[in-house]
Formats: structure tokens, C-alpha cells, sequence
């Protein structure tokens, strides 16, 4: 008997908490019976998030709500951003670890198996099975009536597609011919390749599994033209726009659009406990309100977010100070992990032939860099704290070297115009230069307006070109209308930030350095002729180009870390030297505000989208509320 | 005929004294004057009496002379930049100094970085006495773009600063660019009236005079121009504008939709003027006498109601500036480095400036008085050009 009350007693502790703890949400729902309880929600073997306490962070209670301002239903994205449960996700080293997925095994990047987390279910208690991922395979990516237009380029090597295996119920395989060193980065992207999809709730909008008269009836009702519009309509899992579609996120949207306030709830069967076994996340609910991104600010201040880093810039930080203690707040200082804060962008691709010659010519290059006053940039608008240089890597990151930052990024009017001379543009009476074909150097940088930094920025590049002869004017347009633009060599030139992920190690893709995809401001076409191997936009014809595209080959098939980084330095040489796109100031610091009941924010951090996803490798779904 | 023979002849009957044919009414010389008096002059007695209305044009006339010599006015150019000065509070005037008169001086700044909230903070030091200079070399600038100079009516003191209202997030001096901006803000209702002046005034007429289906016509085209909503159509207009235009023919540009988009009113109002006063009959005596149509409008059309013209003018200039700042101010009129007084307004659209810089507001305050003063003076003048009353 008294060992049955031992027994007993060391079950109760162990049971207790996990019985008692339900996240207040849930509570009435599992007492009501409509939810089974906790430890029958999670997967046998959930991902234990070790919370570090030496490090200041704490173990939390459940319940409360976060909230947060975003300036458009498309920003919804965010949470997907924000919640970071991916396959294989990054830490905050941006180490890859298994996440949804218990393991992995990858040979030579050739051979990649996954292993689900048996017992996983999706946010509405469908198992989450290898099923999964062969509709999302066979179904979607490679059914002919969905025409993606080919395999997303992450699962491309060389060329080449893999080969998909469904082992059992819970393993499934990708094999590739050559390595493709670029999957399980994808996977743990910000914004994740999507190989798995929710089957069990998309195959009644899928023609090869749903009734012909529901499906026809559905697409009227949606007013879609056939059911494969209906199908990504509806299967939209990183937009986060239909509140049907099971997820396995910390948070999922309950809010229908259109609407100006979203809720999302926690996902009753999320896969992460903390070391106490608690079922994460943390916060119940996060509530976005959509508000215009002019008065984000404004309303950031008086205290209308609990946690926002969206649409605040540098400027409002002084404001924002100012409402700490009235509206019980914190501001934290993050560093921009982008490779430059602010960058121009000459296109290289223009359509413009005169600009088009001028550009291709890396004095011309050379010159505009040299002629900028990043100092007194950086005084003005970043009150000295940021840090003047290149388009580059971040100091601080493992590639950076100090010649890297300082390439053409000294204050040298007169070597730019020496430069300027040398390439042969003769100034005319009012002291503007004048290109070979008889126009004058107006040139037009074109920008989104989305940032008033960048508008700041342009009207003192504006007053250190003139002094070259150069004339900046500023045209700004939506930012779908100028990426469209800038692809169809419209554009001459354009600012923007630099690459998104400021700091990578060797391991890491170089392929934001490298002309491959359509949306690089600055060689659109290449990067459309590398991403469509070819069967679209322009041949690589620069030779400093062309050498990028090689070394990009070459880190491909690499298979040490030493020879990733030597192809790296390589990489960051020819930028340097190239200046292929013109850097002004990096590091550049980003207010945070964080409401004072708030806990586990990190009061320093990475605010970037790759990798890094915000508060994403921050792991925001162990941030509780008191 | 024959008179009798003892008839005599009447005497004469005509009284041979002086002959005075304002012996009746003998007017005073005021009198005299009253009635001898031009249309203008008395106008311009009427319009006396009105003092908001003449105060009014007296402040107008004063600015619109101002606009002359922005350059002489301004403490500092346009675009002179003062990197040390970033977001500087105004600067007060004082005379004197610890008890003793030293003229108009400012105290410089001192600034420190708060590293707290990274706040610009700048206190007064009362060590830096920086009397101000008057009539003296400043900042270097071409006159009107014709011939440089560096004389200005008053200067900061040598290497000292004058910003009377601050300065904004580049360190540029917020008056200098208040004086420079009203060559621009005022300047666009003058031109824009102009032009809408010309076609109200030749439409209108045309519509007025002839009828017929010239007139349907235009009224018809003229209640499609005023249904339409006027800030979507300024947009739409304003971005036909090309880029690569230079500011300076950006700003005719928009001077020219501002007066296209204005006409309407005015052409009306001239239209049914014109359809009371051609039934006149000094209209029919012209028709008679062989006056050409073109003759007939404006010879003797036009001046009947002139001076009501000439008010309904003053009291659309209001408007096209009110117009050119909107614009700007969205972000879609002038754009620098023209600075208007809605391109200043731009730059302090956002919640810093009203929460931390309200000086960045100043430009407001020239707009609202401009307004107001060409209203009342409008008014003053409607009120003396009427006839009637």
C-alpha cells in the first residue's frame, strides 16, 4: 500500500502540472470535452525548447494576448515570419537543427531523409503524416494541371528535380543526382519552401480527389477561374488569409478577411514544450491590427502594440523614447541585418543604351561610391551610430574583412572626378557632365517610397553628385510597379537595402552576390537568364559577372568548408572591387518596442527577414505575458 | 405783317446778368469730385473704408515685394545645410545681456547627443553672445540666378547661427526656407489665375454672347470639369508630369493644371453676366452701328463687369495656393529642391515633427495668413466694385 502511495504521489507530480496547466484558452474546451487534453494533443516525442535562465530568459505562465501592428492584410505573412516552426529551423547561431521534423539525415547534400515526429498533428487534430508531403509532391508541385512553372529553384540541382520516396507513414526521402546544398537552408527559410501541405483538408478543392459538382460549386463561390486557382487560393499556408487551412505554426489566424483586427489563436496541438513540458506558445493570442505604416509610429508610441519592430525606423526612436514611461514600455536598439542599410543600384541590364555603357564601366561605378559623404550621412540621419562602407557582408560577421567595407567608400570628390574626366564626360557650361550621345547626366534613381530614410538619404547623395556633375532626381512608384521596372530594364538606377542576410557564414548560399534571380535590382536580367537556366532574359556578359556565376557553381559542388570559404572571400573581392552596387551605411539600429509585461525579447538583436525571421530564430513563442 | 402805328416793341426780355447754369444746384467742390469721380477712384474710396481689406492688401503687397529679394531677406540660402545644427530649436532675439544693451543678439548652442533617447539637445550658453549683423555679406547666392552676391539685411554673426525658427532634419535654417518658399507659393495663384482668368473670361464670353450650341457645349463641358473630384484629378494630371522635367518647368506645369482646372467657376459667372448685358440696349445701338462681335464683347461687355472680375480673381488666388499645397504636401506637386510652402509642409508630415520639432510646423502659419488676407481683401474689393450698392 505505501509504495502504491509513492507511486501515486510521483505520478501526481509528474502528471500534475500537465493536468492543471492547460493554456487558458483551452481550458474550458478540454474540460468541455471538445478538445482532448494536452499531453494526448502533442506528439509523442515533442521538441523540449531548453529556455536558458542563465542567460536571463525565464520560464513563463501561459495566457494573455500580444499585441501588434501591421499596415496591410498581406503583412499577415509576418506570423508565419514571426512563428518560425519550419522543418528544420534555425537557433539564433544559425545553426540548423530538426524542428516539426524529430531528424534528418543528409548524405553529401545528395540524400536527404526526414523523419516526422510520430503522434504530430496539424492545428485541427489531422495527423500530420508523410501523406502530407506526397500530395504536396505529386499533387501540387509536379501535377501538370497546377502549372508552378517548374520546380521552386531550391530543389533544382544542376538543372535537375529529385527524386521523391515515401519510406512509411512517417519518413519520406528526397535524392538528388548532384549536391544541392540549398534545400535544407530553404526549408528553414523565412519563408520556408513548402514541401508538405495540409492534404486532409486540401484534397476536397483537388480534381483528382474531390467530387466534380462540390468542387464546381466551390469555385462559383469563390469566383476563381478553375479549381487550380481555388486550390492556391485556398492552400496559401505562408500568407496566412484563410483561417480553415490547418497549420502547424504556434499561432493560427481565426479572422476572415477583410477585416482590421486579426486574432490568432494558439494551435492546440503545436509541437514545442519547454523544459517543464508545458505546451508552447506561451501567449494565447496575438492580435494584429491593421493600421496606415504613417501612423504606426504614432500609435507604437501611445502604447497601442505590445511588440513591434514593423514600420519604425531610426527617426521615431527619440518619440518613442518618449512615451516609455507613460505607456509602460520598453525600446530596444536592434542592428539591421541587412548587408547595407541603404544601397544604390545601378542597372546594369537598362534598357538605355548610354546608361547601359556607362554603368558596365567600373570606373563610372568607382566614381559615384567615392563622391558620397557617408559620414555626414550617418551623422545626420543616424546620429553616428551606424557604420559608413560598402554593399558587403556586416562587420561583425564572419566573412567580413576590413578592405571589404572601406572598397570606394572613402569621401574623395576629387578621385571620383578625376575618374569622371578619365572616362571622357566633359562638363558643359553649368557644370553638368555630358554623356557621349549629348544628354546630360540626369540620372533617375528610383525608389518605393516606403522609407523616408531612403528619401533622406538621396537628398544628400543629391548635393555630393552635383558636385560631380551628376544631377539625382527621385521618382518613386509602388513597390510591385518598380520591381516590374526595374526587371524590364526600365530603370537606370534604384535604392534599395543591400543583400538580406547581412551576416552568413561560408555554409551559407552566396547566391544574393551572385546574378540569380529576376528581382536583383541591379542585373535583372541575368539573374532571370541564371534562375530560368537560360531560357529567359540576358547571357551574363561581364566578365567580373560571369566570374561570380562560376564561383557560384563551384561553391555548389564544394564539399569542405574551406574551399565555401575561399570561394566566399572570392565573391566578396570582386563586389569590393567591382562595386557593383553602391553601399552607404550598414548597421544601421531599428527601434523594438516591447511592452514591459512582456518577457524572454531578446533587449539586443538580429532584425532581419533571412534568416533570421524577425523574432523568428528568437523563438517569440516563448515570450509570455505576466 | 404790320405792327400798329403807335405800337413800340417789347422790351428785351432776356436778362443780360452773368448766366450761372449751376446756380440751382451748387455743389460743393467734395460734391463735385464725388461725381466727377472715375469708376476706380471709387472703388478705391470704398474699398478705403473696408480696413480689414486694406490691411489685408497692404500685408499682400508688402509680401508680394518680398518675393523680389528673398535671396536679401533670407539669413542663409536655400540649401545651406548646417550639419552641427540638426533639428535646432528657434533661436530668441534678446537686447540685452546681463543688464547691458548689446543690440539684437542671439545666444549660441550647445549640443549634446542624449545618448538615452538620442535626442538632438541644444541649450542655450549664455557665453555665446552672437549679435546679429545688419546690412552685411553672408551666405554667397545668385541673384535671380543672374549674378552672384552675398549681401543680406541681416546675418548671423560670424561664425555664429540665426534660426529664428529652427531648423529641420538636414540643419537648414526653417525661416530662410519660409521667405525663399513664397516666391513659389505665391506666385503659383498669380500664374494659375491668369491662366484660368483667360479662359473663363473667353469661354465664358464666347458662351455667353453667341449661346446657341457653343453654349451647351461648354456649360455641359463645364458641369463634367466641376463633377469631377478635384484632388484624384490633380493626381492624375500631376503625374503625367514627366520626371525628367526640371522642378522649375514642373512648377508651370502645375500652375497650368491648377488654372485648367479652375476656369470653370469664373467662365460662368462672365457667361451670365453676358447674357443680362447683351440685351442692353448700348448693345443694340453698337449691333446697329456695325461693331464686330470681338469689338462689342470687350469694348463694351467686359468693362461692365470688370471690376467684379477683378474679385473673383483676388478670391481664387486663395485657392490655388491652398491647391498647390495640397498637392505638394501629398507628395505630388512641387518636389524638391523647389520648396514651396506644401513642399516644407511634407517634410514635417510625421509624428516627430509635430511630438518633438512643432517648429517644422512654421510654414502653416504664412499659408493660413495669406489665406485669410487675400480673402478679406477680396471681399473689400467685391464690396467696392459693385455698383449696386
Amino acid at each position: 500500500m505505501r509504495i502504491f502511495a509513492v507511486l501515486l504521489a510521483v505520478l501526481a507530480m509528474f502528471a500534475g502540472p500537465a493536468l492543471a496547466d492547460e493554456a487558458p484558452l483551452l481550458a474550458e474546451m478540454v474540460k468541455a470535452g471538445k478538445l482532448p487534453p494536452e499531453a494526448e494533443r502533442l506528439p509523442k516525442e515533442p521538441r523540449v525548447m531548453t529556455i536558458d535562465e542563465s542567460t536571463g530568459r525565464t520560464v513563463g505562465k501561459r495566457g494573455g494576448a500580444i499585441r501588434t501592428l501591421m499596415a496591410e492584410q498581406g503583412d499577415l505573412r509576418l506570423m508565419t515570419v514571426y512563428g518560425y516552426a519550419r522543418l528544420v529551423a534555425f537557433n539564433s547561431s544559425l545553426e540548423l537543427q530538426p524542428d516539426i521534423l524529430a531528424s534528418y539525415e543528409n548524405d553529401q547534400n545528395k540524400v536527404f531523409t526526414l523523419h516526422l515526429r510520430p503522434g504530430h498533428k496539424w492545428s485541427d487534430g489531422t495527423p500530420f503524416t508523410a501523406e502530407d508531403f506526397r500530395f504536396q509532391w505529386d499533387d501540387i508541385m509536379t501535377d501538370k494541371d497546377m502549372d508552378r512553372g517548374g520546380l521552386d529553384s531550391a530543389l533544382m540541382a544542376n538543372g535537375k528535380g529529385p527524386k521523391f520516396e515515401v519510406i512509411d507513414d512517417l519518413t519520406v526521402r528526397y535524392t538528388w543526382e548532384d549536391p544541392n546544398p540549398l534545400f535544407l537552408p530553404a526549408l528553414a527559410g523565412a519563408r520556408p519552401l513548402d514541401i508538405y501541405s495540409a492534404s486532409a483538408y486540401l484534397k476536397q478543392f483537388h480534381a483528382k480527389y474531390a467530387d466534380a459538382a462540390k468542387l464546381a460549386a466551390e469555385v462559383e463561390k469563390e469566383k476563381v477561374k478553375d479549381w487550380t486557382r481555388l486550390q492556391i487560393r485556398k492552400g496559401r499556408s505562408y500568407r496566412f488569409e484563410n483561417p480553415d487551412l490547418p497549420t502547424l505554426q504556434p499561432w493560427q489566424n481565426k479572422t476572415y478577411s477583410p477585416a482590421t483586427r486579426y486574432v490568432f489563436e494558439r494551435n492546440p496541438y503545436y509541437h514545442r514544450v519547454d523544459q517543464t513540458g508545458a505546451q508552447l506558445p506561451y501567449v494565447d493570442q496575438v492580435i494584429v491590427s491593421i493600421a496606415e505604416s504613417s501612423i504606426i509610429p504614432a500609435k507604437t508610441g501611445s502604447g497601442e502594440a505590445d511588440l513591434q519592430e514593423r514600420y519604425l525606423g531610426f527617426a521615431d526612436y527619440t518619440f518613442l523614447k518618449e512615451g516609455e514611461k507613460r505607456n509602460n514600455y520598453t525600446v530596444r536598439l536592434w542592428t539591421v541585418g541587412k548587408g547595407s542599410a541603404v544601397a544604390l543600384f545601378p542597372n546594369l541590364n537598362t534598357n538605355d543604351v548610354g546608361w547601359r555603357t556607362l554603368f558596365r564601366d567600373a570606373r563610372f561605378r568607382r566614381a559615384l561610391s567615392l563622391g558620397i559623404n557617408r559620414g555626414e550621412i550617418n551623422q545626420a540621419l543616424f546620429a553616428g551610430l551606424a557604420k559608413e562602407g560598402a554593399s558587403t557582408v556586416l562587420p561583425g560577421s564572419s566573412l567580413f574583412r576590413d578592405e571589404l567595407g572601406s572598397a570606394y567608400a572613402e569621401f574623395d570628390p576629387d578621385k571620383a572626378n578625376a575618374l569622371l574626366d578619365e572616362i571622357g564626360l566633359k562638363r558643359n557650361e553649368s557644370g553638368t557632365r555630358v554623356m557621349p550621345d549629348g544628354r546630360t547626366l540626369d540620372l533617375i534613381v528610383e525608389s518605393t517610397g516606403e522609407n523616408s530614410m531612403e528619401a533622406d538619404v538621396l537628398e544628400l547623395v543629391t548635393a555630393d553628385w552635383a558636385n560631380l556633375g551628376i544631377k539625382l532626381l527621385t521618382r518613386t512608384s509602388q513597390r510591385d510597379i518598380f520591381r516590374s521596372r526595374v526587371a524590364a530594364g526600365e530603370t537606370n538606377m534604384s535604392v534599395w537595402a543591400g543583400v538580406d542576410n547581412g551576416a552568413p557564414t561560408a555554409e551559407f548560399s552566396p547566391q544574393e552576390f551572385i546574378p540569380s534571380d529576376p528581382y536583383q535590382l541591379q542585373w535583372p536580367m541575368w539573374g532571370t537568364y541564371i534562375s530560368t537556366q537560360g531560357t529567359a532574359g540576358q547571357k551574363v556578359d561581364d566578365p567580373a559577372a560571369q566570374k561570380l556565376v562560376d564561383l557560384y557553381n563551384q561553391w555548389l559542388v564544394s564539399q569542405d568548408s574551406e574551399s565555401r570559404h575561399k570561394i566566399w572571400n572570392e565573391i566578396l573581392d570582386i563586389h569590393a572591387d567591382q562595386v557593383f552596387s553602391i553601399g552607404i551605411v550598414t548597421a544601421t539600429l531599428v527601434p523594438v518596442v516591447v511592452s514591459n509585461k512582456l518577457h524572454n525579447v531578446p533587449a539586443e538583436g538580429i532584425s532581419s527577414f533571412e534568416p533570421y525571421g524577425y523574432f523568428g530564430v528568437y523563438e517569440m513563442d516563448a515570450f509570455w505575458m505576466d | 405783317m404790320t405792327l400798329p402805328a403807335n405800337a413800340t416793341r417789347l422790351p428785351h426780355t432776356v436778362s443780360d446778368r452773368p448766366f450761372d447754369p449751376d446756380a440751382i444746384y451748387r455743389y460743393t467742390d467734395a460734391q463735385k469730385a464725388l461725381f466727377e469721380a472715375s469708376q476706380l477712384r471709387l472703388m478705391w474710396w470704398k474699398f478705403r473704408r473696408h480696413k480689414p481689406a486694406l490691411i489685408s492688401g497692404i500685408f499682400l503687397g508688402l509680401l508680394y515685394l518680398s518675393i523680389l529679394i528673398s535671396e536679401i531677406l533670407a539669413p542663409y540660402n536655400l540649401e545651406t545645410r548646417n550639419s552641427s545644427h540638426i533639428y535646432a530649436p528657434p533661436q530668441s532675439i534678446h537686447l540685452f545681456h546681463q543688464g547691458a544693451f548689446v543690440g539684437p543678439f542671439v545666444y549660441g548652442f550647445d549640443f549634446k547627443l542624449n545618448m538615452d533617447n538620442l535626442k538632438r539637445e541644444y541649450a542655450p550658453n549664455p557665453d555665446k553672445v552672437q549679435p546679429l549683423r545688419f546690412f552685411c555679406s553672408g551666405d554667397k547666392y545668385r541673384f535671380w540666378g543672374l549674378f552672384e552676391a552675398s549681401f543680406h539685411i541681416v546675418c548671423p554673426a560670424e561664425k555664429g547661427t540665426l534660426f529664428l525658427m529652427g531648423t529641420d532634419r538636414l540643419g537648414r535654417d526653417v525661416m530662410s526656407r519660409i521667405i525663399y518658399g513664397a516666391r513659389i507659393s505665391l506666385t503659383i495663384g498669380l500664374i494659375g489665375v491668369s491662366v484660368s482668368l483667360v479662359l473663363g473670361i473667353v469661354i465664358g464670353g464666347m458662351a455667353g454672347y453667341y449661346g446657341g450650341l457653343f453654349d451647351v457645349l461648354s456649360q455641359r463641358l463645364i458641369e463634367v470639369i466641376q463633377s469631377l473630384p478635384s484632388i484624384p484629378l490633380w493626381l492624375a494630371l500631376a503625374a503625367i508630369l514627366p520626371i525628367t522635367w526640371s522642378p522649375i518647368v514642373v512648377y508651370f506645369g502645375i500652375t497650368v493644371i491648377l488654372g485648367l482646372l479652375d476656369w470653370t467657376g469664373l467662365a460662368r459667372t462672365v457667361r451670365s453676366k453676358l447674357l443680362a448685358l447683351r440685351e442692353e440696349d448700348y448693345v443694340s445701338a453698337a449691333q446697329v452701328m456695325g461693331a464686330n462681335s470681338g469689338r462689342i464683347v470687350f469694348r463694351h461687355l467686359v468693362p461692365g463687369f470688370a471690376s467684379h472680375l477683378i474679385a473673383t480673381a483676388t478670391i481664387a488666388i486663395p485657392s490655388m495656393i491652398l491647391g498647390e499645397t495640397t498637392l505638394s504636401f501629398l507628395g505630388l506637386g512641387l518636389r524638391a529642391p523647389i520648396t514651396s510652402w506644401g513642399v516644407l509642409l511634407t517634410e514635417a508630415q510625421n509624428i516627430n515633427a509635430v511630438a518633438l520639432y512643432p517648429w517644422l510646423l512654421w510654414p502653416v502659419v504664412p499659408v493660413i495668413l495669406v489665406v485669410l488676407a487675400f480673402n478679406f481683401f477680396g471681399d473689400g474689393l467685391r464690396d467696392a466694385a459693385d455698383p449696386y450698392k
